[in-house]
C-alpha cells in the first residue's frame, strides 16, 4: 500500500525541499522504494538538492499535460537504485498543476508499487501548496523556532485538517508530524529562539525530530547531496532519526541538549 | 390496516405522535414596498458578493409596514409601470405574494409564516402554505430588526471563507454545537442560533462564532464573538483565556488593550453588563 507523505509549512525557507531530500533518501536507504515530487513548479528546487539538476529532460507538468509517459519523466537516483524523483516545470506556474492531473501521476505511481510518494510542497498556501497536500496520508509539517514560523505552520496544520481529500471525504485525517529545523540550543536558552515547549504549547502536534541549526546543511545543498548522506554530521543523524521514528521505530531525541530529555518526554513521548 | 384503525384508533394515535410545544427562532424581512424588482435590486446590492448567505433559513415575512391604502399602490405603480399594470394597482397594493415568496427561496430563505397580512393576503398566504403570525411580539419594529439582519450577513460572508457547521434545526435538538478538533489560524466555526462548545484550542487567528454562548475548554487565543445576532445575555468561558478579541453582542475588546492580570491565561468568563465587557476570572 502506497504512502503519500506531504512536507509542508506554510512560510517558505524553512528547509521543505532539504527535508524533502533527506526524508525520501533516508525511506530508499532503508530498503523502501520512495519517489520524491517536487510541487514548487515554476521554482524548482528539488533536482539541485538531489543532485539530479542536469539529467532532468521531462517534468511533473508535462506527465500532467499527458505529453510523455510517466516512466520518462521520473529520474533514478544513480546511488540507490530505490529513489525515483520527478522535477517540477521552471517553465510554467502553479496553475498548470490541476487536480485531476495530480491524481492521475499519483495513481500510476501506486500501480509502480512504491512504498512512499513524497510531495515537496512549495511555501504559501495557494494552488501549488493545496495540490502537494490534497492526497496526503500523512503530513510532515516544517517549523523553525520562531513565531511566523509556527503561526504559518498553525496554518498549515488547520488546512492539512480542512482541505485534503480526507478531510473533505470525512475519512480518517491525516496524521500530522511536527519537525523543528534550525533548532539551535544555544540561542533557546539565550532566549532568542522558542523552545520545543513553547512550539508545543502552541501547535500540540507529535514531534517526528529535532534537526539542528548546522552548516552541513547549506555544504550539502551547494554540493548537490541531500543532507542525510553528510556522515558524521548531526543533521544526518537526526534526519536518519527521523525517518526510524516514522517507520515505528522508537528513538530518544538527540540534539536538543538545552532540553531537558524527562521534561521533553513528558510533553511528546506520548502518541 | 384499515381494521386495525379502526379498532384502537386512541392507541394507534397515542403512539404515533406527540405534540410538544416548541419555539424556532427566524428572521423577520420587513418589507417596506411592493416593488419586488426593487426588492431584488436590494437584495443584489447587499447578497450580491454571497449569494449563499442564508442557508434555507426560516423566515417570517412581515407586512406591518407596507404602505397602505391604494393612492400608494398607485404611486408604486408609478414608480415602477413595467411591474405593475394599472389592472394589478388594486391587487398590488398587497404585493404579488407567490412571486415574492420565490424570490426569497432563491436567495436561500424559508418563509414559513407571515404577519401584518389583512383578510385577502392572508387567505393567499395560507393557501401557499404559510402560517398566520398575528401577534408577532411588539419588541423591536423596525431599526433592530434590520440591524440585526445586518450583524448576520457581516458574520456568515467571513464564515463561508474557511468552514461552516451548523446545528440541524430539528424541534427537540439541543442548541449546541460542540467541537473535538483544535480549531488553528484560518479556520472558523459559526454555531448559528446555538451555543458553541469547542473541546480543543482555539488558536491565534482561529475565530469561534455563537449566536449564544461560548466555552472553550482549552487555551482561547483566537477572536471569540458571541451574541453574534445582538444576544446581550451571552457569555465567553474559557479556561485559559488569551483571547486576541472578543465581542458579544457587537461590544468588543482587542488585545491592543490587553486583558487584565487576574483574568489572562486564567479560566474567566466574560460578560456584558450594559455597554460594558465584563471579565472576570472563575473560581474553580
Amino acid at each position: 500500500m502506497t504512502k503519500i507523505v506531504v512536507v509542508t509549512s506554510g512560510k517558505g525557507g524553512v528547509g521543505k525541499t532539504t527535508t524533502s531530500a533527506s526524508f525520501a533518501t533516508g525511506l530508499a536507504m532503508r530498503g523502501h522504494k520512495t519517489c520524491v515530487i517536487d510541487f514548487d513548479v515554476g521554482l524548482r528546487n528539488l533536482d539541485l538538492i538531489m543532485g539530479v539538476e542536469r539529467r532532468v529532460v521531462y517534468d511533473l507538468i508535462n506527465v500532467i499535460n499527458d505529453e510523455i509517459k510517466l516512466n520518462q519523466a521520473l529520474i533514478k537516483d544513480k546511488q540507490l537504485d530505490k529513489l525515483y524523483i520527478l522535477a517540477a516545470s521552471q517553465t510554467r506556474d502553479k496553475d498548470a498543476l490541476t487536480q485531476e492531473g495530480v491524481a492521475r501521476v499519483l495513481d500510476e505511481l501506486k500501480e509502480m508499487e512504491f512504498d512512499f510518494i513524497v510531495c515537496d510542497s512549495p511555501a504559501g498556501i495557494e494552488t501549488g501548496a493545496l495540490m502537494a497536500m490534497h492526497f496526503a496520508d500523512e503530513a510532515l509539517v516544517v517549523t523553525n523556532p520562531e513565531v511566523s514560523s509556527v503561526r504559518d505552520s498553525d496554518r498549515i496544520l488547520g488546512m492539512l485538517n480542512s482541505k485534503t481529500k480526507r478531510a473533505i471525504e470525512g475519512g480518517e485525517p491525516v496524521k500530522e508530524h511536527l519537525l523543528i529545523t534550525r533548532y539551535n540550543p544555544n540561542r533557546v536558552e539565550g532566549g532568542q529562539m522558542l523552545s520545543l515547549e513553547d512550539i508545543h504549547e502552541i501547535l500540540r502536534t507529535p514531534l517526528i525530530g529535532v534537526i539542528p541549526e548546522s552548516e552541513s546543511v547549506l555544504q550539502a545543498s551547494n554540493q548537490g547531496t541531500p543532507a542525510i548522506y553528510m556522515q558524521g554530521t548531526d543533521v544526518s543523524e537526526a534526519y536518519k532519526d527521523v525517518v526510524r521514528r516514522f517507520l515505528g521505530e522508537e528513538r530518544p531525541m538527540r540534539f536538543i541538549e538545552a532540553v531537558k530529555p524527562n521534561i521533553f518526554k513528558r510533553l511528546f513521548g506520548s502518541k | 390496516m384499515a381494521q386495525a384503525h379502526a379498532g384502537k384508533p386512541s392507541d394507534r394515535t397515542a403512539e404515533i405522535f406527540e405534540l410538544k410545544s416548541a419555539t424556532l427562532s427566524l428572521l423577520a424581512l420587513v418589507l417596506k414596498s411592493t416593488d419586488l424588482a426593487a426588492l431584488r435590486g436590494a437584495l443584489q446590492a447587499k447578497l450580491g458578493g454571497t449569494p449563499d448567505v442564508f442557508n434555507q433559513d426560516a423566515l417570517l415575512v412581515d407586512l406591518t409596514q407596507l404602505p397602505q391604502g391604494p393612492a400608494v399602490a398607485l404611486d408604486d405603480a408609478a414608480a415602477a409601470p413595467a411591474q405593475l399594470s394599472l389592472d394589478d394597482a388594486l391587487l398590488a397594493q398587497q404585493l404579488d405574494l407567490p412571486a415574492l415568496l420565490e424570490l426569497l427561496r432563491e436567495y436561500r430563505m424559508q418563509p414559513i409564516a407571515v404577519t401584518g397580512a389583512d383578510a385577502a393576503l392572508l387567505a393567499q398566504a395560507q393557501a401557499l402554505g404559510l402560517a398566520d403570525a398575528p401577534d408577532l411580539a411588539p419588541a423591536p419594529r423596525s431599526e433592530p430588526r434590520v440591524e440585526t439582519i445586518e450583524v448576520v450577513r457581516e458574520v456568515v460572508k467571513e464564515v463561508f471563507v474557511e468552514q461552516v457547521r451548523e446545528v440541524p434545526v430539528g424541534a427537540e435538538a439541543p442548541r449546541t454545537m460542540i467541537i473535538d478538533k483544535p480549531l488553528r489560524s484560518g479556520q472558523q466555526v459559526y454555531a448559528r442560533g446555538a451555543d458553541l462548545v469547542v473541546m480543543a484550542l482555539v488558536n491565534h487567528g482561529a475565530e469561534v462564532i455563537a449566536d449564544g454562548n461560548i466555552h472553550v475548554y482549552a487555551p482561547l487565543r483566537g477572536k471569540a464573538i458571541a451574541g453574534a445576532r445582538g444576544n446581550t445575555e451571552a457569555r465567553i468561558f474559557a479556561t485559559s483565556l488569551e483571547a486576541e478579541l472578543i465581542a458579544i453582542a457587537g461590544i468588543y475588546r482587542t488585545t491592543e488593550n490587553p486583558l487584565p492580570a487576574e483574568v489572562l491565561g486564567k479560566p474567566a468568563q466574560v460578560r456584558l453588563d450594559g455597554e460594558k465587557l465584563v471579565m472576570e476570572a472563575l473560581k474553580l
